[in-house]
């Protein structure tokens, strides 16, 4: 097994189901890995409409087939999640401003990582708004911010240059030709790949000469 | 371990290089899990547009994603991929409607098995992403049928067959039963389990329909598997 770190850098968006599960997962194998994780707070609306995609839930064929694959994969990843009724493309830019004034206030690493779970966990378990500063706030506070931290927080993240931040690394995520949430860069031996969906682990590991044992490492499913 | 086999159904296109992949994946599993694979041979042109769907080919930086993704799986799935010189011309300008015709025939002419169909899919798939070679002339099909094991007469009465009525239809008929599943693209998978359908899109969800069927998945290549770091 290598010993280096290996650069990974998680683009995501919290109104993808996907990349709540790419980052549980990278979540899980950082240490396992020896992955020096990144996380690339983007907005998927951004990306998508930048890249001249279409979000997959316009179609309908495609949205019931994520839907019937989010309860099977969502089962076998271990992060129970449930479709909510109503999903628009512009719900997550407050979210996503707020996680990027998180980002750069420069917390403890920890920090982004919580807010980023308990806003996914808002809109992907509980099905409660994001939108709203009163949501952004409960969110706050249950990742462990202070009600103080969170006002601050929140006025930043109405701040210009919040909302630069956002638009630069979804430009980041573009310069990669990203299309879609989740995207993951990786570094291999100065080289970036990239891997497209929640759906590629075993390929990446391929390339780190690492072991893919399934989502969820403490209880292998593969062996490979 | 359950001694009736799983049914797994392969929707499939030879314009379609993912669907490669998949084919040859539940080829080598067919023996190693408990599974009745059926080949489905379709028209993805017709699912595509069924479904309102467009070819991811059509999104620049999906194709340019497309392009080093289809390189890095050749190598790990152990396929010799490779794109045809002018994609989009052997996509969407030739097509495979007269190819897909021609299998179809293959599997209403093959009794008691599917080795012929598999034979001249795998033939047709090796043709157009991997020698950069026509799929939709007469002479083309004929070389592939030969080459997958059939006689000259028979790849004749195949050809003639393939632009009957019927085959038409059948070709329609299957790949309206991909539709019925609310398929929007290839590869499509449905495993039967306990006779409910879980349908499986792409061929980047093994190690999940491996989890549904009971089965384990031990990467592309059962008898090849990765050495140990």
């Amino acid at each position: 097994m290598s010993n280096s770190r290996k650069g990974v850098k998680l683009f995501y968006d919290v109104i993808s189901p996907y990349s709540w599960l790419a980052f549980e997962v990278l979540c899980r194998y950082r240490n396992v890995w020896n992955i020096d994780l990144t996380l690339k707070p983007a907005y998927l609306t951004g990306v998508i409409y930048g890249s001249g995609n279409q979000p997959a839930g316009a179609n309908p064929s495609k949205l019931m087939y994520m839907v019937s694959d989010l309860k099977l994969t969502s089962e076998y990843f271990g992060v129970p999640m449930f479709r909510p009724s109503s999903i628009s493309e512009k719900d997550s830019l407050n979210a996503m401003r707020f996680v990027t004034a998180i980002a750069e206030k420069g917390k403890d690493g920890d920090t982004l990582e919580r807010v980023s779970r308990e806003l996914w966990k808002r809109k992907w378990r509980t099905q409660q708004d994001i939108t709203q500063p009163a949501s952004l706030t409960d969110a706050g506070l249950k990742a462990g911010l202070s009600a103080n931290e969170v006002e601050e927080i929140l006025t930043l993240s109405k701040s210009q240059p919040i909302k630069d931040k956002l638009k630069s690394v979804t430009e980041e995520a573009l310069e990669y030709r990203c299309f879609g949430f989740p995207f993951i860069v990786c570094n291999v031996n100065g080289k970036a790949k990239v891997f497209f969906g929640s759906d590629r682990f075993e390929l990446m590991a391929y390339f780190f000469g690492e072991k893919w044992v399934g989502p969820q490492p403490d209880k292998p499913t593969v062996q490979m | 371990m359950s001694s009736s086999r799983k049914v797994v159904e392969l929707f499939y296109d030879v314009v379609s290089p993912y669907s490669w992949l998949a084919f040859e994946v539940l080829c080598r599993y067919r023996n190693v899990w408990n599974i009745d694979l059926k080949f489905k041979p379709a028209y993805l042109g017709g699912v595509m547009h069924e479904s309102g769907n467009r070819p991811p080919g059509m999104v620049p930086n999906k194709f340019h994603y497309m392009t080093t993704d289809l390189k890095r799986l050749s190598d790990y799935f152990g396929v010799h991929l490779s794109p045809p010189s002018n994609v989009f011309e052997a996509m969407f300008e030739k097509g495979t409607l007269n190819a897909m015709r021609f299998v179809t025939a293959v599997a209403e002419k093959e009794k008691g098995g599917d080795m012929l169909v598999e034979r001249v899919s795998r033939e047709l798939w090796k043709r157009i992403w991997s020698t950069d070679q026509d799929i939709t002339q007469p002479a083309s099909l004929t070389e592939a049928g030969l080459k997958a094991g059939l006689s000259a007469n028979e790849v004749e009465a195949i050809l003639t067959l393939s632009k009957s009525q019927p085959i038409k239809d059948k070709l329609k008929s299957v790949t309206q039963e991909a539709l019925e599943h609310k398929c929007f693209g290839f590869p499509f998978i449905v495993c039967y389990v306990n006779g409910k359908p879980e349908v499986f899109f792409g061929s980047d969800r093994f190690e999940l329909m491996a989890h549904c069927i009971g089965e384990k998945w031990v990467g592309p290549q059962p008898a090849n598997p990765r050495a140990k770091m």
